[in-house]
């Protein structure tokens, strides 16, 4: 029985892009909430949403450090990441990404939990950046690394 | 050679400076998002005999508020709104309209309390007290007793005051108000609609110049 192959590179060109898309998309409302923190703005009671209840919550600041800004950062952190692995694949690269997004998706769950639990309250916004997260790391997970070119490409799973 | 080397590092860098000025418009565009009142035409009804009103008629400014008296951010919001009212109140006027949001459980009560003082003629005054007192009652099992106390405070008619905020009428006119508001499509509290402009004024500063700038 053949066992599967990993596909290369080649057949996953857009999954940089979409990465560095997704990256930066996270990198805007995360931007955007801490932005509002900053500037001191009352935010309005939505008919059905419970944003201004989770972004007014002690839990949206760590330390005196706004989650939205640790937010901001962290994808930040990933768009530029992303721009590496356009350029080319190193091993450590793809790695260190792929340790990120896994940490990124970890983060979410207790910040899913205290909206849905503690809080009983969801923002939009923060449903959203958590979305991208899960999305990011999944598509990490097809990330397979990338020689230089003129080289042989590689994957990640085992040649035999 | 070096030509070759060259430009093999200008095609490095621009990638980066690329992503760079991504993330730089990003930041600018929400700075300068974040810092404008953005306004937009409004279908919020016209004022009418039956609405709650602060200063004179024929002001050249109208200022509309849809609002809960259980939502933190109107409480934050009639800080400022006394302020305006205290400042623009020879030149412009304030209209006040219900808009209780279902997940605030005792939002409707309190409408029908300040609307029950309103029948007395102490509206403001009643609207102010719940605002300033709304951590007080929000939480509480029973909000009543509170009210009845913020009414006495006020001298007003104590039995009419309980059978003005119990009537059916009081009801229908809150929710009337409430239906107006989401046929005018308000999404959230407080919604301010500024000479049929709906806007979202993020400070007393910006308040105060949307306010001026009508006025002249």
């Amino acid at each position: 029985m053949s066992r599967p192959v990993a596909v290369p590179y080649r057949s996953h060109r857009w999954l940089p892009w979409t990465l560095a898309v997704l990256a930066y998309i996270g990198f805007v409302l995360a931007a955007y909430l801490t932005f509002v923190h900053y500037r001191g703005y009352v935010s309005p009671c939505h008919i059905v949403s419970g944003c201004e209840t989770v972004q007014t919550s002690s839990y949206s600041v760590i330390l005196g450090v706004p989650v939205a800004l640790v937010g901001a950062v962290f994808f930040g952190l990933l768009f530029y990441l992303t721009v590496g692995l356009l350029r080319g694949r190193p091993p450590w690269l793809t790695s260190m990404f792929k340790i990120m997004a896994f940490l990124g998706a970890l983060a979410m769950i207790p910040l899913f939990l205290l909206q849905a639990i503690v809080l009983r309250a969801f923002c939009t916004y923060c449903l959203a950046t958590e979305i991208l997260m899960l999305a990011i790391w999944i598509l990490s997970l097809l990330l397979t690394t990338r020689a230089r070119s003129g080289e042989r490409v590689q994957s990640d799973a085992p040649t035999k | 050679m070096s030509t070759h080397r060259d430009r093999d590092v200008v095609s490095g860098i621009i990638p980066w400076v690329g992503a760079t000025a991504l993330i730089g418009l990003a930041v600018i565009a929400l700075y300068l998002f974040t810092g404008a009142a953005a306004t937009r035409p409004s279908t919020a009804a016209p004022v009418t005999a039956s609405d709650i009103t602060f200063g004179p008629a024929g002001a050249r400014v109208t200022v509309i508020e849809y609002s809960d008296f259980q939502c933190p951010f109107c409480a934050e919001y009639a800080t400022w709104m006394r302020r305006l009212r205290e400042k623009y109140g020879d030149r412009a006027r304030f209209v006040f309209r219900n808009l209780p949001l279902a997940k605030h459980r005792w939002a409707t009560l309190a409408a029908r309390v300040a609307y029950a003082a309103s029948l007395q003629g102490r509206f403001w005054e009643m609207h102010d007290l719940l605002y300033q007192r709304q951590e007080e009652w929000a939480d509480s099992t029973d909000p009543r007793p509170l009210f009845e106390s913020y009414a006495r405070s006020l001298g007003l008619d104590m039995q009419r005051f309980r059978d003005d905020a119990d009537a059916q009428s009081t009801l229908e006119f809150v929710r009337r108000q409430a239906a107006e508001g989401q046929t005018a499509g308000v999404t959230h509290t407080p919604w301010f609609v500024v000479n049929g402009e709906s806007v979202l004024p993020r400070s007393l500063g910006q308040f105060e110049r949307l306010i001026e700038e009508r006025l002249r």
